[in-house]
């Protein structure tokens, strides 16, 4: 099976990129620097979840872990392990 | 205003250009200051920091000087090497209020924070000319079921973390519509808010001293200053019986129930909360 985390980064790059405009530091920030850090508001990344909900076919749950909502990286990290 | 609605404009940020305010030695507390009126003076409690206030009190501001700083040992106020006591804390706001040249002010305080509005009201009576307590850690016949309440949260976070602490207290502290409104992104998107606003340490000395000090209500009827109780019929720390109660303890209490709220209940309807604080402030004031 091909390799899916550098397309769902993609993606989520894309969501962020919709929620902030393409001129804005979303578009570059790396994949592995933390989003908190980055300048991404809690109410920015609760936005990005609701519309990773729908990208990609899938329902968070109370129990992930905070590591996986750091980063572009760790969130493709997430989605590629919930898809199986 | 829907509780997601109110959190879509929470705003964690600092102002670089606000001013620390000296109030004790070696102790510096940062302060911001907005509109005109009589004074509001917020009270943080342990999990709160300034900027959160900003959109709590975003309608008071029209007609009140809202105070908000950070607590000695939070935030971006002075951290001393010792904590300081609840004595240290009233202090501050004395020192705050000399510093500001406000006489008088309304305390605006929340959960752990009702204590520290006690206190300041105690100590410095003639300083204080109202107190809002909302969701208060205050009984009417004790404090025994907050104290065990914030042990078990300071034991979660010695012994599995600050985002178990979270998941620990979220369902205790909002309600159930709130919980229902916001969903699994809301919770992680929150719980994100929880981990930047505070460290370990602070939680850590904020819970250590949430367990100690005064608990007999006995004390609430040396207050004179008009006081209003202020919880959600969905706060499960505190009933509205026991809201009741605990405002009869006051020489001039009252109470407001708001329906659906939790602990917290300006998170919960933030115009609506704002309303009753200005309602009980303009009852105090034709009163002067």
């Amino acid at each position: 099976m091909p390799d899916q985390a550098p397309a769902v980064r993609e993606r989520i790059r894309a969501l962020l990129v919709d929620m902030h405009g393409a001129d804005s530091f979303v578009s570059a920030v790396p994949d592995a620097v933390s989003l908190r850090e980055a300048g991404v508001s809690s109410t920015s990344l609760v936005s990005l979840l609701v519309a990773m909900e729908d990208a990609f076919g899938f329902e968070w749950q109370d129990d992930v872990r905070p590591e996986a909502l750091r980063s572009i990286s760790s969130l493709a990290q997430h989605v590629v392990a919930v898809r199986g | 205003m829907s509780a997601g609605e109110t959190l879509e404009r929470l705003d964690l940020s600092y102002h670089e250009d606000a001013p620390r305010i000296r109030t004790r030695e070696g102790v510096e507390l940062y302060c911001e200051t907005r509109g005109e009126g009589p004074a509001i003076t917020t009270l943080n409690n342990f999990f709160m920091t300034t900027p959160t206030w900003r959109v709590f009190t975003d309608e008071l501001d029209h007609n009140h000087r809202i105070v908000s700083y950070d607590l000695c040992g939070h935030g971006e106020s002075t951290h001393p090497a010792q904590y300081p006591t609840w004595e240290d804390h009233a202090a501050d706001v004395a020192g705050l209020l000399d510093a500001l040249e406000i006489e008088q002010t309304y305390l605006l305080s929340t959960s752990i924070s009702t204590v520290l509005a006690r206190e300041v009201a105690l100590r410095y009576p003639d300083r204080v000319k109202g107190i809002i307590l909302a969701g208060p850690a205050l009984g009417p016949k004790g404090m025994r079921r907050h104290r065990q309440i914030q042990r078990a949260w300071l034991l979660t976070l010695e012994n599995h973390g600050m985002a178990a602490l979270y998941s620990h207290l979220y369902p205790e502290v909002f309600a159930a519509d709130m919980n229902e409104e916001l969903g699994t992104p809301g919770f992680l998107g929150l719980r994100e808010s929880f981990l930047a606003i505070s460290t370990a340490e602070e939680l850590h000395n904020g819970l250590s001293l949430a367990l100690q000090g005064e608990t007999s209500p006995e004390l609430l009827a040396q207050i004179e200053a008009p006081t209003l109780v202020v919880i959600g019929d969905d706060d499960i720390l505190l009933s509205t019986t026991g809201a009741r109660e605990l405002a009869e303890k006051f020489p001039n209490g009252s109470y407001e129930i708001m329906p659906r709220a939790g602990h917290l209940p300006f998170l919960d309807d933030s115009s609506g909360f704002q309303a009753i604080v200005a309602k009980f402030i303009d009852g105090v004031e034709s009163n002067a």
